[in-house]
């Protein structure tokens, strides 16, 4: 499922990241890649806060949706 | 010899600070990532012959970001004879990513693991010196905020350069992909430098556009990598860049396993605050209180105290009254006293009157960026700018924006994509920055006896201003696309260093004293030479009406144009035109044109709104609205447009900045003023209609579909397409 519906304060595994090649790309050295853990810290309309290898990341909702869990 | 050193990193991760301790220099820090955003060099104190290069801050070398373009490009082209890489050690994975990427390129890398004592505070524990065997580099620890040792880094970086020892890439990848990177390595050995080979088989391996348009391979080598990439890529069942970022991380993943040892936290003092900060239900309200509390202190208290300070103490009675006793004392001609007392005193001084209350105000966004908060300031205002096409990122601009357009310009940098950057840049300076505040001020006070809604109205203006605009633009082919997904690392919160917060008011508040003593001071006295001189029945000589002299028939020549907004005098004109100089002119003007006996600006401040009467003459409520509302949103002064220039780096863009905001300017004051004037019983005029025509038009463009173009698929689907 896509990380918009994880519940906050779970820690989630990534599955998969879709999207473009050059968004995908820059999640990917933001710390986003596959197999990585990720956690929600606070959740804003679908809007998130994570926490990925200990930095917080804001995302909107269409980021976050391409990140699979 | 000289050195070259480049402080590389990630984002936010104290680069800046380590280049303002090891130089000397005085860059402002903010806690937010992309502050720097383009390279400053500097001179490491206590040698004369060593160079530092403050590097914007980047996540890895694969061109994504403006920034990360300009470091790239730096350290491929200028080749700096060591890299300083910053790690911050409270984040030390993602760091690390970088640093793989960095080792590669052939360049000697010191590691400053920065933010020790964050690291130690949270009680984690890094075993540096298997770490540093591991990546094959010499790790300093170091606390860049505490000044902990930066000079060590920076020596070891200096003996590093000297004995031109190589830092050979130390991290290995799972076995394919070695077999692969070796066979290009092969084909490419004799067409790029030794040490940096490693570098070059990567990026071919990860099918680095700009890398390989660089190199320009012949045809057959580029099919030969292309066997073995594909190759590659069915082995392990991901494209290759795919396998590259894995493989890095997975290299990481061991090496903090053996030398990282964490303590286990929950929740950090950071994550709790956010949970109040950026909650769903009081993430505006928190927001909007922080915002009213810092105009108000800024404006109304503190900044009003020390302005009146400044206007009638230093300026009144400590400098101009002394100054025209004594140039009277030494006889000095009427005329020299003249324009030393009215146009430069006068002039310079409305306008430096003001730097005190400009001063409050950047302490407090400096404040506000030194301490975390801007970062979330973005994040939270994602969700409304989005449905007008703007990114949260481009709030930072605008926000910075309402003290001084240029730094809010320049802001935009942070804002990955190209047309929601251009956009921003565009739009940033509708919001009335602190020079036009005078403008509000006088127009509230000479034609609304001080009303409380116009100020409000003007920050109104403004802000519909950029939502009109960013509809409108985003419907038309140039800008038609959703905006970037926002992706925004934020930084921890942490208490706002009073060096750094005072240096960042300080550079900002310098630029408008110089701009003071520079260019208001020349149009200062330009101003007072052209309305104190003019023919006078056919000889030129000095005038005493003021309609006879040279600036009135210059602003009688423009005028016209301003007619259909009602203001075709020629005082208005002349203020509205040298209003490109610098927003602040545009009052001082005013006050020295129609002949307001003492100081416009002061009066204005004081609220004694009755010595302006002689301006009130001149206007109604309504033109003098237009009036305001033309000088609120056309072209900003030299000095914004000077920014707009740097960052649209296009002269094409920039006259369409320019233009874009000119025109709107002068279309939407048409139609406040032309409609405004026919409902309050002006009757039906042609002017009239060109005003319904131009709303009407306003709206189609506001309402109509905007262009639908086909997204145009990124290059490696298409190719992936075309090969399937």
């Amino acid at each position: 499922m896509p990380l918009t519906m994880a519940s906050s304060g779970e820690r989630n595994v990534v599955k998969k990241i879709g999207g473009k090649d050059e968004t995908r790309r820059f999640l990917e050295s933001l710390g986003f890649v596959e197999g990585g853990h990720v956690t929600v810290i606070a959740d804003m309309g679908g809007n998130l806060i994570v926490n990925v290898k200990d930095t917080r990341i804001a995302l909107s909702k269409s980021m976050a949706n391409r990140i699979m869990i | 010899m000289s050195i070259k050193i480049a402080l590389a990193g990630n984002p936010n991760c104290g680069k800046t600070t380590m280049f303002n301790d090891l130089t000397g220099s005085n860059q402002f820090v903010g806690n937010w990532p992309g502050v720097t955003v383009e390279k400053k060099e500097g001179r490491l104190k206590g040698h004369k012959d060593v160079i530092i290069t403050d590097l914007p801050g980047i996540y890895s070398l694969s061109p994504y970001t403006l920034e990360e373009v300009v470091t790239r490009n730096y350290i491929i082209h200028e080749k700096p004879d060591v890299i300083i890489d910053l790690v911050d050690g409270s984040n030390i994975e993602r760091n690390l990513y970088l640093t793989t990427q960095l080792t590669e390129m052939g360049i000697p890398v010191v590691i400053a693991l920065n933010m020790m004592d964050i690291v130690e505070k949270n009680g984690d524990q890094i075993d540096t010196r298997k770490l540093s065997q591991a990546l094959g580099c010499e790790i300093i620890e170091t606390s860049a905020i505490k000044g902990r040792g930066s000079k060590e880094a920076a020596e070891r970086a200096i003996q590093i350069a000297r004995e031109k020892s190589k830092t050979p890439h130390q991290h290995t990848f799972a076995e394919p992909v070695e077999q692969a990177l070796a066979s290009i390595e092969e084909l490419i050995a004799d067409r790029v430098p030794a040490e940096s080979i490693r570098w070059f088989a990567v990026k071919l391996f990860e099918r680095d556009e700009k890398v390989l348009a660089e190199l320009s391979l012949p045809a057959a080598l580029k099919s030969q990598a292309e066997d073995i990439i594909t190759q590659c890529e069915s082995q392990l069942d991901d494209d290759s860049e795919s396998i590259i970022t894995n493989e890095r991380y997975e290299y990481i993943a061991g090496l903090i396993s053996r030398c990282v040892r964490k303590k286990k936290t929950g929740l950090t003092t950071s994550d709790k605050i956010d949970k109040i900060v950026t909650n769903r239900w009081l993430a505006l309200p928190i927001f909007a209180v922080v915002m009213i509390l810092v105009y108000y202190i800024s404006v109304s208290t503190i900044g009003d105290i020390v302005t009146n300070f400044t206007n009638d103490t230093l300026f009144g009675e400590w400098i101009a009254v002394p100054l025209e006793s004594w140039l009277t004392a030494i006889g000095t001609q009427a005329w020299l006293i003249g324009l030393i007392t009215e146009g430069i005193v006068g002039g310079v001084g409305a306008v430096l009157g003001f730097v005190p209350q400009m001063l409050v105000l950047f302490l407090f966004l400096c404040l506000l960026e030194d301490c975390g908060y801007m970062a979330r300031v973005a994040f939270i205002m994602d969700r409304i700018f989005r449905r007008f096409g703007l990114s949260g990122k481009s709030f930072i601009p605008m926000l910075i924006g309402s003290g001084c357009g240029v730094p809010g310009i320049m802001a935009s940098r942070t804002i990955e994509q190209d047309r929601d950057r251009k956009m921003t840049i565009m739009t940033t300076t509708f919001i009335p920055c602190g020079a036009k505040m005078p403008i509000v001020a006088l127009i509230a006070g000479a034609l609304f006896g001080g009303a409380w809604w116009v100020a409000p109205s003007a920050y109104f203006i403004g802000v519909a201003a950029v939502i009109v605009s960013g509809i409108i633009l985003k419907k038309t082919k140039r800008f038609a696309g959703e905006p970037a997904p926002f992706v925004m690392e934020l930084p921890a919160y942490h208490i706002p260093t009073v060096g750094n917060v005072l240096r960042g008011t300080w550079e900002r508040g310098w630029s408008f004293i110089k701009k003071a003593g520079t260019v208001i001071l020349l149009a200062s006295i330009f101003v007072w030479f052209t309305k104190s001189f003019g023919m006078v029945g056919g000889s030129f000589g000095m005038v005493e009406d003021m309609d006879h002299s040279i600036l009135a028939a210059i602003g009688s020549l423009i005028a016209p144009i301003f007619a259909p907004l009602g203001f075709g005098n020629w005082q208005s004109s002349v203020a509205t035109v040298l209003g490109l100089v610098a927003k602040e002119e545009v009052v001082s003007v005013f006050g020295v044109l129609y002949g307001v006996a003492g100081d416009a600006l002061e009066m204005v401040e004081q609220g004694a709104f009755g010595g302006l009467g002689s301006i009130a003459g001149h206007f109604t409520a309504l033109s003098a609205y237009s009036f305001l509302i033309f000088n609120l949103l056309c072209a900003p002064c030299f000095a914004a447009i000077g920014a707009i220039k740097r960052e649209m780096n296009n002269a094409g863009w920039t006259w369409f900045a320019i233009g874009y905001q000119t025109v709107f300017a002068y279309t939407v004051a048409l139609i406040v003023y032309q409609l405004g004037l026919f409902i309050s019983g002006g009757g039906f005029t042609l002017w009239t209609f060109v005003a319904l025509l131009l709303l009407a038009g306003y709206l189609y463009l506001f309402f109509r579909k905007g262009y639908q173009g086909k997204q145009s698929l990124p290059v490696r689907s298409v190719k992936a397409a075309s090969k399937a």
